[in-house]
């Protein structure tokens, strides 16, 4: 994966992108010290599930009551390595590297939230732009990013991508040939 | 499918999301060594099997991945409230006489 | 034109002519057309042959209700449709159907014999007649009546086409597109909710379809109905046709289906035939209508009867009148008004004959003004005709006697019996009925989910009424759903209100054993079988439908149940609602397999979760299995090397010099904080406290009750930070496991868990080079033998990446596992592969993996153990922390049944003859002279070829096993007895000098 491409740009609806790999690591940290190891790593730490904050090219988001995943840039990885351990002491947390674990698509256009419900039991306009969540897609974990209205990232498992990937694909190549019977019928 | 409500994300969300984990409010015994044969036998495998409102646990595990209790009616199969770990548990007439019985 | 097809009539393209096949015989339609009414067009009525008495049958209605009419439809190769309702079947150009369930041919059936012996078919037939002698059930009858029943023929290629699926969600859910569904949608959408209508049909408008003369609002209905639809789009409704909702679940979760290309001649190749959506509606309003009772009489069954609202569909909205002389027979006002519709398109209206006394003067005088006879207070009694109706049978009724008969000639039937509400869906729900006495029915009673019935589902009758209900209906689940409703007004002309009566099978001047008054058509279910059944003995409705099968067909009972019910009360002497209904149930109509499985097929049939270097192994020719979900390299064959040609090679180059092994699937958590330690002490056996920083440890893992769950090595990276490893079928279990009691047990401890399988790409190099191999790219650490010693790990750098390295061994050689970022993991194994060719480096799977670790007694969770192993049975209390005075599982070790003797205990087995590989989980005997059945002692759990030694090896699990050390068993296989000696587990290098390189 060493170029972001572009996959069916013509065959779908929606762009699907796999993403650069960044640094990402699974946060971990208890209610007392929490807001001051955000700001030893340069983030603001959102309290709420769901919620995400960005600073710098950093991002964060609350995937639970004591869990973030934080993203940097990748040369970024050791600064914050570094400034969590300077930390550890009197903030014990766990912050642990997960850069790998996950494979990221990006997914935009107008019909990208469509194209999410074929796999995704969950109610997509509950969770807005700016937000996101772990889920659940076609059986299988993952965090949801919605970036915009019709924007997304999808963190997935790395051995898990190509078939979320696929079904995605097959699911987007349906939207085409749907509208191609709409305007045949038009 | 059920929708159930996460008492963490505060949010109703699909079954799909969810693991059942088992009846509820059966703590692990601060010391194991002190207990008989029996007792440890009654920790282990007697479980109430009611029918009816059910306390029982469940995992958002496709979401904040947090155990959490609920009360379950195992005839309707409703939810009758879901709450945190460690909370006590509802009082069952007044979870009856809000959802009305069958 | 064809002879039946009225000129501009109906909604039809008459401009658009389209050629289909039936039977082999070319017919015309037209777009727009249902296969049904395409052939009553050209004249055709019969259609199939009935499914256990192979009588001839036609088409009864004009939807989904349909009982007879099922046809097999092809479309191409492999696209072949067995019981295909062709009154929901629309054609297309090169459609090509067939009827079912007769040979040679549909006009000559040999199995309409049956229908001669009817006697030896009545309920319950299977249980009486096909009783003796037993031993023929299995072998003669039942393959005959398997044969001789039945309908359609299962196709026999795969399914080509591709199936979808959509999770929606919704303020309201309607279903239904007929008159009260689009003034609910309408209302409902007006207040700002946001609306689906959804309809099974190609077109909404239900009802209004078949009635073309209303005039709503001012406008003639089918302008209103345009109208309507725009408004509806304006709104935002989601409106969708040839969607059948099929499902009403918990919580308004609903299923629907909905049918993508089934209707047409040529589809995008990408375009699924069907699409299951998952919809969650905050509120639902069920607007299904009303579904036509036939009446129950002797030979109700024929070609060319059918249902008078049938019939009216067919003129009106397709243009087909369904004969050229009609009897009419009701029990219903709505009949009479088909009739009139029917004279007034040019038919001929022999009679209406109505089972009442007094139908109204204003339905008599319409009658009188087309001049058509009424027999009022008459029954019908018989029809004629052997493969359509010529002649009706009808006697007036007085006082309860049946007079003189008197015969009627026709070419159709048309009968009502009446309307039930269509409540299927609403008793998904669990939803209660309750018997209505006024209108002969069972309405909606209690309510289980949040949902509202609309219209003729809730008894109402006549169009105005029904729009105004949807209206209101609509308003009522937007106000539920949070909206500020809003209703309106409708204004109907030439509305045809009316009503009618039930009953149960007519009275007749015949005998009534000889009577085929048909009440369930698709399951052949008389009358009579109904009565015998209650004089058997079933008096409970739901033994009745069991044991007539009444209502158990692919129609659900549509039509018979409430038929049925009527009967069957009346011979067990009560009224129908102490009777009661036999429960609905999904799917509302016959929905594909496909559907159900939606892409859960082919390449998306399940996930196939590949490692960074699975590409690698299959560039290399690996054969792979499946390890919980992932495929894993099983072995390397070579040219022309077989399973155990290969191992073998792989298994000695490893002992010999050295072997590579892709272990990534490995489960691994990171384990993080000030109390790790003391968390890893009360969930493992093992005591984790001393162990320092930098080294590693097997550990094992114990449900609550005492027996074996996993096992991995775990490393020390710091105080307060290990490296976990755990089996790759155990890797989610374990961690949840772990996380639950962390939650729940102990939320004060300060330690957190991250998966992080997949973080790491894991390579194992195994034999006396490893060492040699691995040193040159490593930075970061010492490697030798003395610095890095059995049992260590170290974060370091190997080939410059990130590393964490482990020396540790399950294969009982010099062992190193190097774990890297996973996008760095074939980069790795491709850099020592080559530097491993001086060492004639060798890949091997997992296979060879399961030889090395058995020739050195290790166990595989799962394989040597089976949930009821604890560390002691498997001869590994040596793991169990003896100081420690609690962790997970450890009270259960002393229950009594764990430490009485005679517990199943690991040992090995080597078999007399080395050439002998025994079957894994073959049961062991003692005593091979004993009489059968055996004792059985235990069994085989692991059992292979060892090149290394020369011969097979076994473990196995055997009652006191390790008492029975050097003592012979007995293992019974279909080859033949082996006799093996029970040994030690340990088959290679007990002393462990290989580690020591």
């Amino acid at each position: 994966m060493s170029k972001a491409s572009k996959i069916n740009p013509v065959r779908g609806p929606v762009q699907l992108e796999v993403m650069e790999p960044v640094a990402r690591f699974s946060l971990r940290v208890g209610k007392q010290g929490r807001q001051q190891l955000g700001q030893a790593l340069g983030l603001e730490l959102p309290e709420r599930i769901g919620m995400r904050s960005s600073q710098g090219g950093r991002e964060a988001l609350c995937l639970g009551p004591d869990e973030w995943v934080v993203l940097a840039p990748e040369a970024e990885r050791e600064t914050l390595f570094t400034a969590a351990l300077e930390a550890y002491a009197e903030v014990p947390h766990s912050l642990a590297e997960i850069s790998d674990r996950e494979i990221t698509l990006r997914l935009e256009g107008e019909r990208a939230t469509d194209l999410l419900t074929i796999a995704c039991p969950r109610n997509l306009e509950l969770m807005p732009p700016g937000s996101g969540r772990r889920t659940v897609m076609g059986g299988i974990q993952v965090v949801l990013w919605r970036d915009g209205q019709d924007a997304y990232r999808l963190d997935v498992w790395r051995s898990f991508f190509d078939y979320i990937h696929s079904l995605l694909e097959t699911g987007n190549r349906e939207f085409a040939a749907e509208a191609q019977l709409e305007s045949q019928s038009a | 499918m059920l929708l159930i409500h996460c008492p963490y994300c505060d949010e109703d969300l699909p079954e799909l999301e969810f693991t059942y984990a088992g009846e509820a409010h059966i703590d692990r015994p601060a010391d194991p060594a002190s207990l008989d044969d029996e007792a440890w036998r009654n920790y282990l495998f007697i479980r109430s099997n009611v029918k009816g409102p059910h306390y029982e646990r469940w995992r958002h595990n496709h979401g904040c991945a947090r155990f959490f209790n609920a009360v379950r009616d195992t005839v309707s199969d409703r939810f009758l409230t879901t709450y945190r770990v460690g909370e006590p548990r509802p009082d069952l007439e007044s979870l009856i006489g809000k959802e009305g019985r069958e | 034109m064809t002879a039946f097809r009225v000129a501009e009539s109906g909604r039809v393209r008459h401009d658009r002519p389209v050629e289909f096949q039936f039977d082999g015989r070319s017919y015309q339609g037209l777009e727009g057309d249902t296969l049904a009414s395409a052939l009553l067009a050209n004249g055709v009525h019969l259609l199939g042959r009935s499914f256990k008495y192979h009588r001839p049958r036609g088409i009864l209605t004009a939807g989904s209700e349909e009982p007879n009419a099922l046809v097999g439809t092809r479309r191409g190769p492999g696209r072949y449709e067995p019981n295909t309702r062709a009154t929901v079947q629309e054609i297309w150009d090169g459609l090509q159907a067939e009827s079912q369930n007769r040979y040679p041919k549909l006009s000559f059936d040999l199995g309409a014999i049956n229908d001669r012996l009817y006697m030896l078919f009545s309920a319950g037939f299977y249980y009486k007649t096909f009783m003796w002698p037993r031993s023929f059930w299995e072998r003669v009858y039942e393959p005959l009546i398997r044969r001789a029943a039945g309908l359609g023929k299962a196709p026999q290629e795969p399914d080509p086409d591709h199936y979808a699926e959509r999770h929606l969600h919704t303020d309201i859910l309607v279903v239904g597109g007929g008159p009260a569904g689009l003034s609910a949608a309408r209302s409902a959408a007006k207040s700002g909710a946001r609306v689906v209508l959804v309809d099974e049909s190609a077109e909404m408008g239900g009802h209004l379809l078949s009635e073309p003369g209303l005039v709503i609002d001012g406008q003639p209905a089918w302008d209103w109905l345009a109208g309507m639809l725009e408004e509806l789009r304006e709104l935002g409704v989601r409106v969708m046709s040839r969607t059948t909702a099929i499902g009403y679940y918990h919580q308004n979760f609903l299923a629907l289906c909905e049918r993508l290309s089934d209707h047409l001649k040529e589809a995008p190749a990408d375009l699924p035939r069907e699409r299951l959506w998952q919809v969650r509606a905050g509120q639902v309003v069920l607007a299904q209508g009303a579904l036509e009772k036939p009446l129950v009489f002797d030979g109700n069954d024929r070609p060319g009867v059918m249902l008078a609202g049938a019939a009216q569909t067919y003129l009106h909205r397709y243009g087909v009148r369904a004969g050229d002389r009609h009897v009419v027979a009701t029990s219903h006002d709505s009949a009479w008004h088909a009739a009139f519709d029917l004279s007034d398109a040019g038919s001929r209206v022999e009679a209406i004959v109505d089972t009442r006394a007094n139908p109204s003067d204003a339905l008599r005088e319409a009658a009188r003004d087309r001049g058509i006879r009424v027999l009022s207070g008459h029954t019908v009694t018989g029809t004629s005709g052997r493969l359509r109706v010529n002649a009706v049978r009808v006697n007036p009724v007085h006082d309860g006697s049946v007079g003189p008969a008197e015969t009627l000639g026709c070419d159709s039937l048309l009968m009502s019996g009446g309307w039930t509400p269509s409540l299927h869906l609403f008793s998904h729900t669990k939803g209660t009925l309750r018997w209505d006495d006024e209108s002969d029915a069972f309405l909606p009673d209690q309510q289980a989910e949040a949902c509202h019935i609309a219209g003729a589902g809730r008894g109402l009758w006549g169009v105005e009424a029904v729009l105004q209900d949807g209206d209101l209906r609509g308003a009522e689940a937007a106000e539920a759903a949070g909206h500020k409703p809003e209703s309106g007004a409708f204004q109907v002309e030439n509305d045809r209100t009316g009503s009618g009566e039930t009953h149960r099978e007519l009275p007749s001047d015949r005998k009534p054993g000889r009577a085929r008054a048909f009440v369930d058509y698709q399951n052949d279910v008389t009358a009579k079988d109904i009565r015998l059944a209650v004089r058997e003995g079933m008096k409970s409705i739901e033994h009745v439908k069991r044991y007539t099968t009444n209502g158990m067909a692919t129609d659900q009972g549509k039509l018979s149940n409430m038929n049925g019910l009527m009967i069957a009360a009346d011979a067990v002497g009560k009224a129908p609602p102490q009777v009661g209904l036999t429960t609905f149930r999904p799917p509302y109509t016959p929905t594909t397999f496909g559907a159900f499985a939606g892409y859960h097929r082919g390449d998306h049939f399940e996930v196939v979760r590949k490692t960074p270097i699975d590409s690698w192994a299959e560039e290399n020719g690996a054969v792979f299995e499946p390890v919980s979900q992932w495929r894993r390299a099983w072995y390397f064959p070579r040219q022309g090397e077989d399973m155990e040609a290969a191992v073998a090679r792989e298994c000695l180059a490893t002992r010999k010099s050295l072997g590579i092994f892709d272990a990534s699937t490995l489960g691994k958590i990171e384990i993080a904080g000030p109390d790790a330690v003391e968390f890893m002490n009360r969930m493992y056996t093992n005591p984790w406290t001393k162990l320092a920083p930098g080294r590693c440890r097997y550990g094992l893992l114990l449900g609550e009750d005492g027996f074996i769950r996993d096992d991995g090595v775990i490393g020390r990276l710091s105080d307060d930070l290990f490296h976990v490893t755990t089996t790759t079928g155990g890797a989610a279990r374990v961690l949840t496991m772990m996380e639950d009691y962390l939650q729940t047990e102990w939320p004060d401890l300060n330690v957190w868990l991250t998966s992080t399988t997949e973080q790491w790409a894991t390579i194992a190099l195994n034999g006396p080079n490893a060492r040699r191999v691995l040193e040159p790219f490593v930075e970061g650490q010492d490697l030798s033998p003395e610095a890095f010693v059995h049992m260590s790990v170290a974060e370091c750098r190997v080939a410059g990446f990130p590393a964490r390295l482990f020396r540790l061994s399950f294969t009982g050689e010099l062992s190193f596992e190097i774990n890297v970022p996973a996008r760095y993991g074939r980069a790795l194994w491709e850099k020592l592969y080559e530097a491993g060719q001086q060492y004639d480096v060798c890949p091997y799977g997992t296979e060879t993996m399961h030889v090395l670790r058995a020739e050195k007694g290790f166990i595989i969770v799962g394989q040597d153990t089976d949930g009821t192993v604890t560390p002691d049975d498997a001869g590994m209390s040596w793991a169990v922390g003896k100081k420690k005075t609690d962790f997970v599982g450890m009270r259960s070790l002393s229950r009594p049944d764990l430490v009485a003797p005679g517990r199943k205990q690991l040992v090995g087995l080597l078999t007399e003859d080395g050439s002998v590989r025994l079957d894994e989980g073959a049961q062991v005997v003692a005593d091979p002279n004993q009489s059968v059945p055996m004792a059985m002692i235990g069994h085989v759990s692991s059992s292979y070829h060892s090149a290394t030694l020369g011969r097979s090896i076994a473990l196995a699990l055997l009652k006191d096993g390790r008492n029975l050390k050097g003592q012979e068993v007995y293992v019974p296989l279909p080859s033949g007895l082996h006799k093996a000696r029970v040994t030690d587990t340990v088959f290679y290098d007990p002393e462990g000098e290989r580690l020591k390189v």
